[in-house]
């Protein structure tokens, strides 16, 4: 069996912290609201390190791990970029949600999340061996969808006007990646 | 998508249960040092019912729990109990445990019964992929139950234990979600 550096990619790695430093760099994410809108569907509002932290560790206890989630780093210098994560109740039906953040908005548009969403995928189907993962995304984030997209997967369903924000309606969009469709583009895992 | 109930099969059916129900037979069937040889490698021992009771309730706590009791179609009596443990979903593999505590129901069915509608629900409804279990060779009608669910014989813990002045293997065996499924069409 290869044996890859799982959690490389081309641009990034994906990296297990200490909550202290996950909370810190989310709280300092959390305050540029335009992250906070394209990120999250919950009301945009500042969030605590404190509350991160706990639940951070709470979450640590835990056995197996109730959701995977990563911090994002630049491989060039080691910086601290976002966070990627997959979740939901993986069995019996082996499908897993999956949510990323690049909180660093110099990086926007540069491919550093469709990397790390490359490499959460390879993770998903030959470490996890799920069978699909799937994500939502907003109408009105086109260059995540662009990502999306770019890292293959499916466009699936929208749920109209979903979302209501600066006086507009937008729609929830979902994307799916099947396992087959995921070996068929990277035959070498 | 087939309809036909999950949790019974021809003699017996697998239930959930109240801890307090059950704790009381636990306790009174472990007193069978004969049962408790064939279950368990640990030394036979009397756990009250109150311990049984408190054990099976943290048990439910736990995530991935799969443990039914067995009762008999006809008559709902309560017989023992078939569970799962070791599971792991990324690789699609669990570990089964069963015993019946009735010794007037040994060799008579009603455990190959309970097992293939446990090997049932993992290949059907928990999707994994095979399960596996250890069986101790001097448990000929426990090993000879499970060959008839498809099991297979993959290996032996050799002299892993020392009873009544003997060597005895733990035997592992074995059975895999395409294995199961075929013997289930010509069944």
């Amino acid at each position: 069996m290869d044996n890859p550096d799982l959690l490389k990619g081309k641009l990034v790695r994906l990296t297990a912290e200490d909550p202290k430093v996950i909370a810190e760099a989310n709280v300092r994410w959390a305050r540029d609201s335009e992250y906070m809108r394209l990120l999250d569907s919950n009301v945009s509002a500042p969030v605590s390190a404190k509350k991160i932290t706990e639940w951070v560790e709470k979450d640590m206890e835990k056995d197996p791990p109730p959701e995977y989630i990563f911090m994002i780093r630049a491989l060039e210098d080691e910086r601290l970029i976002g966070v990627i994560g997959l979740g939901g109740n993986f069995s019996p039906h082996g499908e897993a949600f999956v949510g990323i953040g690049i909180g660093e908005r110099e990086l926007w548009g540069k491919g550093y999340g469709t990397d790390a969403m490359r490499v959460i995928l390879r993770y998903a189907f030959s470490e996890l061996n799920l069978r699909r993962v799937v994500l939502d995304v907003f109408e009105y984030n086109p260059r995540a969808i662009r990502s999306y997209e770019k890292a293959g997967f499916v466009h699936e369903g929208r749920v109209r006007q979903y979302l209501h924000r600066s006086g507009q309606r937008w729609d929830l969009i979902f994307m799916g990646i099947l396992r087959e469709e995921w070996m068929a583009s990277h035959p070498d895992g | 998508m087939n309809e036909a109930g999950l949790f019974a099969g021809k003699l017996v059916r697998l239930t959930a249960e109240d801890p307090e129900t059950v704790a009381k037979p636990y306790a009174e069937w472990a007193r069978d040092t004969e049962y408790s040889r064939y279950l368990d490698s640990n030394p036979p021992y009397t756990f009250s019912a109150k311990k049984w009771k408190e054990w099976l309730e943290k048990d439910m706590e736990r995530e991935n729990n799969y443990f039914f009791s067995i009762r008999t179609l006809d008559g709902n009596k309560f017989l023992g109990f078939v569970a799962l443990f070791e599971l792991h979903w990324q690789h699609g593999d669990t570990m089964v445990a069963i015993a019946l505590g009735e010794r007037d129901y040994w060799g008579k069915g009603y455990g190959t019964d309970a097992m293939n509608m446990m090997l049932r629900y993992v290949f059907t409804e928990l999707n994994l992929r095979r399960v596996s279990l250890i069986v101790f060779e001097y448990n000929q009608r426990g090993i000879r139950s499970n060959e008839k669910n498809g099991f297979v014989i993959e290996g032996r813990t050799r002299g892993a234990m020392l009873r009544e002045g003997k060597r005895w293997d733990f035997i592992w065996m074995g059975v895999t979600r395409e294995e199961w499924l075929k013997i289930q069409e010509t069944a």
